[in-house]
Order: structure tokens, then sequence, then C-alpha cells
């Protein structure tokens, strides 16, 4: 056997290691089919080219093996294409196939126009489509290496892998026939090396593994119909994650790309989390692409776009923000960027993309406007008792907590029944069931109604310029005093279950009760008899049997999730329980 | 064995290599070259000039991680504290934060302006300050975020409303 038929054979070895390699590794079908029917190409074609130098083949017909190397070149060709744009929806996919009409026509042709494997490379239509094919894909890769930051480093890898296939196809087949010897009959010798290129950018742009996957198909579309990405400029992605919530919950697929893997798995809501390295933002491409090309009319939330800025920079996570918008508009999705903690200079960039812009309420301020229309300057002071009382910070407040905000104020009133009577007390009712009304219906503004910018904290603010005494101003008096010393107690007085039911739920979900209620049942004690040397011996003895649940979750990001929470839980707790001292 | 002396065996190993491949191409290709000085001269040149680029590269330290970009400035008590691996990760003010994406490496400076190492950087996430835990304040080599959150406030102004960047960092080796 001579050297380069070994050489070849070795190469055919590699393409079938690199083939079921990413069979196996892969998480997109069709880059995978693509890849596979490419390696496969190269490898018959190889396998034969060997066969038939040594002679153990019977003679295979030349236009069939004309066909295959036609088609080792068109492949190649999509390969790159669709590694470059990994984004494109089926629609755009179907295009790059385009390149696969020549090649029958062409194997068709070639025994009546003499084309043969070992002359492929001449200056006829078979040569020029050859080169074509190789041309489409190093332009391709040099354009991408330029015009995206995102994927100049993965561009670089492809330029290799096919500057590879033209010096070891038509270049060395030239070098051959200039020193009087017979080409390699159709195999390349650096197909290893290319294919090997074209794995790693296809695996380290692979998408972030989602969870939980949920059947393919369009769905329902629900309340923002919008096939864009919007801005949804909060301080804290807030009503994001709870629009994500709404979308899923009317039966619409959703996904929320973070960082961390989410706090509570919410029923519906699919989710993926970043890999802490340079790739992230071109995977978060794929892996929102991949999600809208199963479900198209979907909706995403991209959670953290400024991680994206400082583990890619923060050109590729302008890209992020480029692509999304147009994988949004060719799928009818829904894309949701979040800018939180993006730098100013950062903020003005994305700005300056013109994207739809949806300027959001943050919670807790809307809140203390709510109820300095009802109660006055001293709102802060009542928000403040209840934030203490549950061990929330201002911060972490949501619509979510207007119920127990409401229930807080009630029981501080009931406190003050005994205290405050006559008018005085009716003035309070009015004012507190006032102030609820207007919670409510806050609390039950989506997205949309609180894009529009009618915000409590812009109303009053309107109001006290063309009022010179509020009603507010008229109750601000030792009524109000008393209700913010009723306030300040019923913190203190606040069951101590309901503050760590509170903290358990907000971490764990519904199932958190249950958890607590275990570790209660396990110390001996009802609801209602614990105090605060409880709750520090329920947050040890959680932190040790969540901790050991940590322990069995062979998924790394799920087990730093559960330690987070773990951690979560007995800092919380253990804050409520310093509060009563 | 000397974390300098282990980089500068393995860069001269992958030197030695290199240089055993462009001998064994020439050789391969004797015939073609023989064909006439102008080939030899292009492509063997084209070739040789690829080796040297990339030996210079490798003995720079700058393969395969590429060149240092931007640089952090530390006091001498954080430059040691990462120098002796007490602190893994840097927190710094976002805002006008000239360091490089994860994978790159960053020039580690002295405040008086003297590089003592190279960081490359392994992790990075933006947080809000009020959002740093005692954990992420131990991995930057202070005892608690209160601690850290004091010494930021004293050389950056810090407000609990301003958001920090947080760099797991690795030390390359001395300075160059």
């Amino acid at each position: 056997m001579n050297l380069s038929s070994v050489i070849v054979l070795l190469g055919v070895a590699a393409d079938g290691w690199l083939l079921a390699f990413l069979a196996i590794r892969g998480r997109r079908p069709w880059l995978q089919s693509t890849f596979a029917a490419c390696a496969l190409s190269f490898l018959v074609v190889g396998a034969w080219s060997a066969a038939r130098n040594e002679g153990v083949l019977p003679a295979v017909r030349e236009d069939l093996v004309l066909g295959l190397m036609l088609l080792t070149h068109a492949l190649t060709a999509i390969l790159v294409l669709g590694l470059i744009h990994g984004e494109a929806l089926p629609r755009r996919r179907a295009m790059t196939f385009l390149l696969l009409v020549p090649v029958p026509l062409l194997a068709y042709l070639a025994p009546i126009e003499g084309w043969t494997v070992a002359t492929a490379y001449e200056g006829t239509v078979l040569g020029g489509f050859l080169v074509l094919c190789l041309g489409i894909a190093l332009g391709e890769t040099i354009f991408a290496r330029h015009a995206s930051p995102m994927f100049a480093t993965h561009a670089f890898w492809l330029s290799v892998g096919v500057i590879a296939l033209i010096v070891a196809g038509p270049i060395y087949t030239y070098e051959l026939e200039f020193l009087g010897r017979s080409p390699l009959a159709g195999a390349n010798l650096a197909a290893p090396l290319a294919l090997a290129c074209f794995a790693r950018v296809a695996l380290q742009t692979d998408p972030f593994p989602i969870a939980p996957r949920r059947p393919k198909g369009r769905t329902t579309t629900g309340g923002i119909r919008g096939a864009d990405a919007i801005v949804f400029d909060e301080r804290r992605p807030k009503y994001a994650l709870r629009t994500a919530e709404e979308e899923a919950g009317s039966d619409r697929p959703t996904l929320i790309v973070a960082r961390d893997p989410p706090k509570v798995t919410t029923s519906g809501v699919a989710s993926a989390s970043f890999a802490p390295n340079r790739h992230a933002a071109l995977r978060t491409v794929t892996t929102v692409s991949e999600f809208l090309a199963s479900a198209p009319g979907g909706f995403v939330v991209l959670e953290d776009l400024a991680d994206l800025s400082v583990l890619s920079g923060w050109r590729a996570a302008g890209e992020v923000a480029v692509r999304l918008r147009h994988v949004a508009r060719d799928s009818g999705s829904t894309v949701i960027l979040c800018p939180s903690r993006l730098t100013e200079s950062e903020r003005k960039t994305l700005q300056g993309l013109d994207l739809p812009w949806w300027p959001m309420a943050d919670a807790a301020t809307e809140i203390v406007a709510i109820l300095a229309q009802s109660f006055g300057t001293g709102a802060g002071r009542l928000f403040d008792s209840f934030c203490r009382g549950h061990g929330i910070r201002r911060e972490d407040v949501t619509t979510d907590h207007v119920q127990a905000l409401q229930d807080f104020l009630s029981r501080a009133l009931t406190e003050l029944s005994g205290v405050v009577g006559g008018p005085a007390a009716h003035g309070l009712q009015v004012q507190f069931e006032a102030a609820s009304s207007v919670l409510r219906s806050f609390a039950a503004q989506g997205a949309v109604e609180i894009a529009r910018g009618k915000w409590p904290s812009r109303r009053s603010s309107e109001t006290d310029v063309e009022l010179v005494v509020t009603a507010a101003d008229y109750w601000k008096g030792k009524e109000m005093e008393e209700l913010f010393a009723a306030a300040d107690a019923v913190s203190e007085r606040e069951p101590l279950f309901e503050k760590a039911r509170l903290v358990f739920v907000e971490q764990l979900g519904d199932a958190g009760e249950g958890v607590l209620r275990t570790q209660l049942a396990k110390i001996g004690k009802k609801p209602e008899e614990i105090d605060k040397t409880d709750l520090v011996r329920i947050a040890d003895r959680a932190t040790v049997d969540l901790g050991s649940l940590a322990d069995v979750v062979d998924v790394p990001q799920e087990k730093k999730r559960i330690q987070q929470q773990i951690e979560s839980i007995r800092q919380k707790l253990e804050l409520i329980a310093e509060g009563q001292e | 064995m000397d974390g300098r002396l282990r980089a500068l065996a393995i860069r001269s190993l992958f030197l030695f290599l290199l240089s055993l491949v462009l001998v064994a191409g020439f050789w391969y290709h004797r015939e073609f070259y023989q064909i006439g000085f102008t080939n030899l001269l292009i492509i063997g040149g084209f070739v040789t000039f690829l080796v040297i680029w990339a030996a210079r590269l490798a003995m720079t330290g700058e393969l395969p991680r590429g060149r240092p970009s931007g640089e952090l400035a530390f006091t001498l008590d954080e430059g040691d504290r990462l120098l002796k691996r007490v602190a893994r990760s840097v927190v710094r003010p976002s805002e006008d934060l000239t360091a490089p994406s994860v994978g790159h490496v960053v020039r580690a400076k002295y405040e008086t302006g003297t590089e003592f190492a190279r960081l490359l950087i392994e992790d990075a996430r933006r947080t809000f300050l009020s959002d740093l835990t005692d954990d992420d304040a131990r991995q930057a080599g202070f005892r608690s975020a209160a601690d850290l959150r004091e010494a930021g406030t004293s050389r950056w102004s810090w407000r609990p409303a301003d958001i920090v960047t947080i760099l797991r960092v690795r030390a390359l080796g001395g300075s160059r």
C-alpha cells in the first residue's frame, strides 16, 4: 500500500470519528445533518480513491464518483453558510440547498462532456462549479471575519478549513499534474482538518441546553404580538419575567435566556443559561434561533444582555440584538431585551439601533406613589415597614407583593381600631380602600399598559402641582403617625411563619411551603409557635437537607442554582431572625 | 518547575515541532521546488515568514491567546493578593472599565504604572453593588461584602445603586 493511500485511509477514519462526534455532541439537527452529509461524502470519496489506487474494489462508474466529488464541494459551501448564518430559519436554509441543484446535472453531463475525476479541476464548467463552491465558502468566511465581531474568531477557523481544502484540492492536483504524477482521484487530504475546523465551530456555537423542551409547532399568540425585538427599559428585569410567565400562561412557547438558571421553574416557561465563555453571545443567538425555528411565533426574554457584554464584548452583544431582531421578524416572534446593568455608553448604542423601547415602571416607586396619594409623605415609611416585616429589599419588590402589602395595611388598620375611632378611623379606612383599589389596578396592568407611561408616580406629581392641599395632606396628622406606629408594630408582630413561608415560596415556588412545613414538623413546632430561634434552626436544617439534594444533582448549572437558593433562604431567614431582636 | 520555565519549555517545543513540519514539507515537495528558483523563493519564503511570525508570537507569550488588551490598576495590597492567589477575582466599576472580554489577557499594573502580571480573564459578570455577596467579596480578597463596599467607596465613591463588574482572573506568570 502506498503512502498516499495510507494517508487517505487515515483521513477517512478521522472523518468517520468527527461525524460520530458531532452527531453525539451537537444540538442542531439541521446543522448536524449537513455536517454528516458533508463528512460522509468526503469519507466515501476518500475510501473509493484509496480502494481504486490499491485495486481492491472493482471499477466503479466514473460519473458516480464525480457526482460524489461535486457533492463534497457543494455540501462544504452549504455547511459553511449554515455555520455562519446559524440563526437562519428553515426558509433561508432551503435557499442554501439550491447549491445542490447543479450536482445531478453536472454528473449527468460528465460522460457526455468527457469530464473525469482526474481532470475535475480543469477549466471546464465542472471545474468552475467546484471552484465556485469553495470560493463561496471562503468569501463568506472572509466577509464574516470582517463584518461580524461576534463571529470573527469562528470565521478564522472556517477559513483555515476552506483554505486547507483549496490547497489540498485544486492546488495539490495542479502540483501533481505539474510533476507528471497521477492525482488522488477525488480524495482531499485536508478533509479531516477542514471537518475538524467545521466541527470546532459547530460545537463552539452550539445552543445552550433548553429545559423543559416543549412540543414543536405554532401555538396561540399572547398579549404582545409584535414580531420584533423590544427593549424593556427597567432597572431590574421584573416586567420582562412577569410578561414571560403571562405569555407562557396563554400557551405561547416561551424561553428565558439568562446568566443563571431561574430561581423558580415556572410551568410552561423554558429556560437556558449562559456558559461563562467568550462564545456566549453567538451561542445565545443560536439558542434563540433554534428555539424559534421549532416554535415560530414564540416569546423570548434575553435577561442578561449586560453579562453578554462582559463575556463576549459589547460589540458582540450589540450584534446579538440586531440578529435577534431579524430572527424575531422572520419567525413572527417577540424577543424582549433587558438593558439592566448596561453602562451609559452601551445604553446609548442600544438606543441607536432603533429598537422599540418600552420604559417600564419600578414597582417600589409606584407603590410608594400610590400610598402617598392616600397617606401622604409617610408612604415611604409605611412601605419600609412592610419590606422590613417581610425580609425583602425595596429593589426586590414586584407587583406580586401587592396582595401581601394590602394584607399588611389591613392588619395595621386593625391594630389601630382600638386606638383611633370615629371619623378618623372611618377616614383611614376610606384611604386604605382607595389605596388598595389603585394598588390592585396597578398590579393588574401588563407590560403593554405600563409602557404607555401612565404611572401613578407621574400622575401624583401632576396632581400635586394642580392642588394646593391634597386629601393625603389633610389626613397627615395624628392619625397618620398612629398608623405608621401600628405598621411598625405589625411588621414586628407579623407571624414569623408567614415571613418564612414567603421566603421559601420566593425561592422554591409553591413547593416551598411544603418544604417549610416539613422542617417545622421535624422540629416539632406548629406555625403559630415558631420564634426567632426556630427560624435559625429551620435555616440550618434547610441548608443541610437542600444541600444533600444539591449533592445528588449531576448537572453543574442545576447544582449551582440549588446552592444559590439555599444560600438565599438562609440569609433571608437570618435577616428576619435578626429583625426580631 | 517554575511557571515561567514551564511556559518557556512548552513554547519552545511548539516552535521545534513547527520547524520539523516546515522541513518535512520542503522535503516532501522537493521535486516541486526543483522546478525553479522563483517557486522556492515565493512559496518557501512565505512559509518561512509564517513560521517566524508564529515563533515571535509564541516566544512573547501571545499564542494562543493573543496580545494583552486593556489594563487594570491595582493597589500594592490588591496586586499581592492576586499574585499570592489569595484573591481570584477583581471588582471594578463597570463605567469606563477597559478590560477585554473573557478568554483574553489583560495587563495588571500597580497604580504607579509598573506592570506586575498578565491576567487571563476566566469569567466576568455584572451586578449591582447592593447585590454583592460575602462570597463575591471573599473571592476578591476581602472579608465581607461590607469591607469590599467600604474599600470601593473610598476609592471610587461607590453608591449602592452603582453597577460593578466582577472579573475572575488567573495570573499567567511574572512580568515581562
